[in-house]
């Protein structure tokens, strides 16, 4: 038992500079996705909600398009869009596979229509008086959006983000298949292709765990948030 | 102050439409208690909404202070509104903002030269305790408070009630209307009150519009009580018409 134990932190020891890189790569990549989910997914996820019908800058037009190309992302089996967007990430960033950089173009894609979703639905929560109090204070869109609806949805909003990052750790996972580096594909590479289970399952306890602290930090945030 | 022309209003839904104002005219003078009285569902609270423009009316003139609403754009329009403060049944206030912010709130939208700090208007409603509070630990007489301080820092020319006291008990639609009462003494606006409650006008309001099925039935001048209300506690009362004939 104590000679399978020391074997087993003998070979971790070896393979730690790899986990570590690969961990190091699959940071890089939800950073990306984060930045993007928060520059970019809120923004849409915003107009989501104020171009539907009866709200306040209701367009039938732009709440359509960007509807439509919210669900076309996400009805995407990853993979494909992994694939499909090759050719796009080696136009724009000269190599589409075997970094972490260009693993991350699809995954801001997925990013930014997940939290969308995310974020339409927090603001739906708020209650609709909220949005009349702030037009009848002649509060600009813009106005409500930062100072009504987001003090409001702040924590729903926090725990959609906590949800979709952990998507993005399973998101990020898919990107080994292409040799995008990270943990999954340390995963394929030394569990599926070597037989390293060992090695493997140890990767996927650092995900779970990594997955744990994002969860806790998240409804941490959104408790003290949340003054309702 | 007011003006309403024949106005029109109808609610286009999936299987009827609802003709929820039909040729309402109506004036309130500067300075008034105006009230606007009816059963739910009679058109009141739309009524009310049409002058801050949360609606628009299908056909007639709204005109405000000598301006009129139906004829301005969405930045004339929100300058307009921001001169006008109103009360809600459901008070509306943010649950993530303490006391003093949201009773701030509309002061961080517009410039306002002559408002209140946040101190007067919470001492007026007798909140100056509960400024750090935040509206989950209040009860509802004392949200409506924070609604009523809200807004009046601004010092409106004009304070619409929605159905101010509606959400409220017995003992706390009494004291809310005192609070209401005192204001429009104390800042001299004109006040318009939708309401259904018929004790919280007659306490309130000069004039009244009865409302029915969208029209204006008739206008009364309201005589007022000369009993001043004696705020019973609710024990009190309770006793009284529990156990009394």
């Amino acid at each position: 038992m104590t000679e399978s134990l020391a074997l087993y932190i003998e070979r971790v020891i070896e393979f730690s500079p790899r986990l570590f890189d690969s961990l190091w790569e699959t940071g890089i990549m939800l950073f990306f996705a984060m930045i993007a989910a928060i520059l970019l997914g809120i923004p849409v996820g915003t107009l989501l909600y104020l171009t539907a019908d009866s709200r306040p800058m209701a367009n039938r037009f732009v709440n359509r398009l960007i509807n439509i190309l919210v669900n076309i992302i996400r009805s995407f089996p990853f993979l494909l869009l992994v694939v499909a967007m090759q050719p796009f990430v080696r136009q724009v960033y000269g190599r589409a596979t075997g970094d972490p950089i260009a693993a991350s173009f699809p995954m801001v894609v997925i990013a930014i229509a997940l939290y969308a979703r995310f974020v339409e639905q927090s603001l739906m929560e708020v209650p609709k008086g909220i949005i009349e109090t702030a037009q009848s204070m002649g509060a600009t869109n813009w106005q409500l959006v930062w100072k009504f609806l987001f003090v409001e949805a702040r924590s729903s909003l926090v725990i959609g983000f906590t949800t979709a990052v952990i998507s993005f750790v399973s998101y990020s996972t898919i990107m080994g298949v292409v040799g995008g580096g990270g943990i999954g594909d340390f995963a394929i590479r030394f569990g599926y292709q070597r037989y390293e289970t060992d090695i493997m399952y140890t990767a996927i306890v650092l995900i779970i765990i990594l997955v744990e602290v994002f969860q806790w930090l998240g409804l941490k945030l959104a408790k003290k948030l949340d003054k309702r | 102050m007011i003006r309403l022309q024949n106005i029109e209003k109808t609610f286009y839904g999936k299987e009827t439409n609802l003709l929820a104002l039909n040729q309402i005219s109506l004036n309130v003078e500067k300075g008034e208690a105006f009230g606007i009285i009816g059963e739910s569902g009679a058109g009141k609270s739309t009524l009310l909404r049409m002058i801050n423009a949360l609606e628009k009316p299908d056909s007639g003139m709204v005109m405000v202070d000598n301006v009129r609403l139906t004829e301005l754009n969405r930045k004339e329009l929100r300058l307009q509104q921001k001169q006008i403060g109103m009360v809600f049944q459901q008070f509306n206030l943010l649950n993530n903002k303490t006391v003093a912010e949201n009773v701030r709130l509309p002061l961080t939208l517009h410039d306002y030269p002559n408002c209140l700090t946040v101190d007067d208007v919470l001492e007026f409603v007798g909140l100056e305790d509960k400024k750090f509070s935040y509206p989950g630990e209040l009860s509802g007489g004392q949200k409506q408070r924070v609604g009523i301080a809200r807004a009046l820092i601004t010092r409106p020319k004009l304070l619409l009630c929605d159905e101010p006291t509606s959400a409220l008990d017995q003992n706390t639609t009494e004291e809310i209307v005192e609070v209401l009462r005192k204001a429009h003494e104390e800042f001299k606006m004109t006040s318009v009150v939708v309401t259904h409650e018929l004790p919280v006008i007659k306490s309130l309001c000069k004039r009244a519009a009865l409302m029915e099925a969208g029209e204006i039935k008739d206008i009364i001048t309201i005589k007022q009580s000369d009993k001043s209300i004696i705020q019973k506690p609710y024990l009190e009362r309770a006793i009284e018409v529990l156990a009394h004939d």
